[in-house]
């Protein structure tokens, strides 16, 4: 799915600049655990989350995460803005929940993109 | 010696995968003023299209703006002359002949811009405007596709030095046994650059000519190792790597307070770890077992009271084979 | 939509002793693994889907009197919490689906998120 149909679809704010919308996600994943994100996504992913603290952008680079999504209209401070900036990975703010936000994502035809852990 | 860290082959690959998105990426980054030509041949109105015939001619060009008193109000293009030759009307005024109105882009739009309506109409140039709608310059599709060529020619070049530089590094210096070592020492509770380190040895690593996989799989291992040192450590702790074109070795040590059980430790799900650490999204017990799942090789010492030692290998694929997926089980 | 019917159409693993899940109509779903959001944000009889398997889900749960938990991608609670979970009575549901894929099924069933939908 294009970036910018998600971000249609959640009604998003793009919060940094320079963003390409035409990327490709190849599908989603909720967490707020950076260890699940980290264990189990695989690259390319829409990441949904409840968090804004830098270490989403961390975590994001390392698990090759290609946009993050903000979920409940979190604001992020500077440092997480600036870091996603350097690191060219797009935030995006919608103001659904955690839940509505992966419903409707999932509804629209995004895959998941977590691999169980049962299945290694 | 290190054709298992950089096999030619593969690494063209991978660079023209990058390339064709990173296309797409300066298509966003790159203004239309940056590509333009700003030295524009200009028509007014009343000109005779004589003339324009004439200075299509000279100047090789197959369009130029029409401007009065400074004002653009039209664009007058090869076809327009072909129109007026097939009346053989040369004699009349450009006004007559001209497309008015036309569609402009702004020097300050991205160059996705003028190409959605380059895409949309079948333009073959539009005129640029600064935001008081003032002529600026003039573009082409060739001028969008030859900024975009430079661009990433200027980006591929700066990157492509670093990695040749690096890469060649294990060639170009002979030893026994040649290795690269990168140490970084890790706060306490620095939470705000928490995954600096990490995100330092997987670029180096892909800098290096390691593949996309054993990049990722060596960041994802060094990062929760280096968000051990900062959640669980009395003083933080020493994150040392070491490159060598066969493996890399990572070691990790800290100074206190230790693991009472390391088996119990090693669990999925057990976790020491305060409330405050689990909402910031760490802390769940899954960062050992996390590791271990990413490298090849994994041991860890700990004794209470004095401190930690986690060491950790990747293995890297011998000469011209393909990079492991990680998908495979590398434990 | 009954509980019974989303354990069902979910394939989910009842972890605690059996009540009569067809009692239970959640009032909507709630996703997060933070706690201090569930406390926020969840809303009385939501099914609250979450990674995590810590004894204090069960304490957030029975205060704010939710549905049930559904933890997903595998992760077993230890004793402790399923003890507290029978004690407390909360039900524990669990799958080992990613907590993405458990959603957009919960979604497709028509179990939504009231609070936040416009």
């Amino acid at each position: 799915m294009e970036l910018k149909r998600a971000i249609e679809i959640l009604d998003g704010e793009v919060l940094t600049t320079s963003v390409n919308l035409n990327r490709q996600v190849k599908g989603g994943v909720g967490a707020d655990l950076m260890s699940d994100v980290l264990s189990s996504t695989q690259p390319e992913a829409l990441l949904l989350t409840g968090l804004c603290n830098p270490q989403v952008v961390r975590t994001a680079v390392m698990a090759d995460v290609t946009a993050i999504v903000l979920v409940r209209g979190k604001q992020p401070p500077n440092e997480t803005l600036q870091l996603a900036e350097n690191e060219g990975i797009p935030l995006i703010s919608t103001r659904y929940g955690m839940f509505e936000a992966c419903g409707r994502l999932y509804q629209a035809g995004l895959p998941c993109l977590e691999r169980p852990v049962s299945s290694e | 010696m290190s054709d298992n860290l950089l096999s030619a082959s593969r690494v063209i690959t991978d660079k023209v995968a990058e390339n064709i998105s990173r296309v797409e990426e300066l298509a966003y980054e790159i203004r239309v003023r940056e590509v333009m030509t700003s030295q524009v041949i200009t028509m007014h109105p009343n000109d005779a299209m004589q003339t324009v015939l004439e200075t299509f001619r000279q100047a090789r060009i197959s369009g130029a703006p029409v401007l009065e008193e400074g004002n653009l109000i039209g664009l007058i293009s090869i076809e327009d002359l072909i129109r007026c030759l097939l009346k053989q009307d040369l004699a009349a005024p450009v006004h007559q002949y001209m497309t008015p109105h036309p569609v402009v882009v702004k020097g300050d739009d991205s160059v996705v811009e003028a190409l959605k309506v380059f895409v949309s109409k079948k333009y073959g140039r539009l005129p640029v405007v600064d935001s008081n709608g003032h002529l600026i310059g003039i573009i082409t599709k060739g001028d969008i596709t030859r900024g975009l060529l430079r661009a990433l020619e200027r980006d591929y070049q700066s990157e492509e030095v670093r990695r040749y530089r690096a890469s060649h590094l294990f060639e170009d210096i002979e030893s026994e046994r040649t290795s690269l070592i990168l140490r970084y020492n890790i706060k306490q509770g620095d939470f705000e650059h928490g995954g600096e380190a990490s995100a330092k040895i997987k670029r180096a690593l892909l800098r290096l000519g390691a593949s996309p996989q054993i990049a990722r799989r060596c960041g994802i291992a060094v990062y929760e190792a280096e968000m051990n040192l900062i959640i669980h450590t009395t003083e933080g702790g020493v994150i040392r790597a070491e490159i060598e074109p066969h493996q890399i070795s990572i070691d990790v040590y800290d100074y206190g307070p230790g693991i009472r059980d390391v088996e119990l430790a090693m669990q999925p799900g057990y976790s020491t770890a305060s409330e405050k650490v689990r909402e910031m999204g760490f802390g769940a017990g899954m960062g050992l077992v996390n590791i271990k799942r990413c490298v090849d090789w994994m041991k860890l010492e700990s004794e209470w009271g004095k401190g930690t030692r986690l060491r950790m290998k990747i293995y890297l694929p011998p000469p011209h084979t393909h990079t492991k997926g990680e998908n495979s089980n590398p434990t | 939509m009954r509980l019974d019917q989303i354990v069902n159409a979910l394939q989910l693993s009842v972890l605690t002793h059996p009540i009569d899940l067809s009692e239970v109509e959640p009032t909507g779903g709630y996703a997060s693994d933070l706690l201090s959001c569930v406390m926020s944000g969840a809303q009385r009889g939501n099914l609250w889907v979450t990674l995590q398997s810590h004894l204090n889900i069960v304490a957030v749960a029975a205060l704010l009197d939710l549905a049930a938990i559904i933890i997903t991608e595998g992760a077993q609670p230890d004793v402790a919490t399923l003890e507290k979970a029978e004690q407390e009575g909360v039900i524990l549901l669990s799958t080992p689906l990613p907590t993405y894929t458990v959603i957009g099924r919960l979604w497709e069933l028509g179990v939504r998120n009231p609070e936040t939908t416009p």
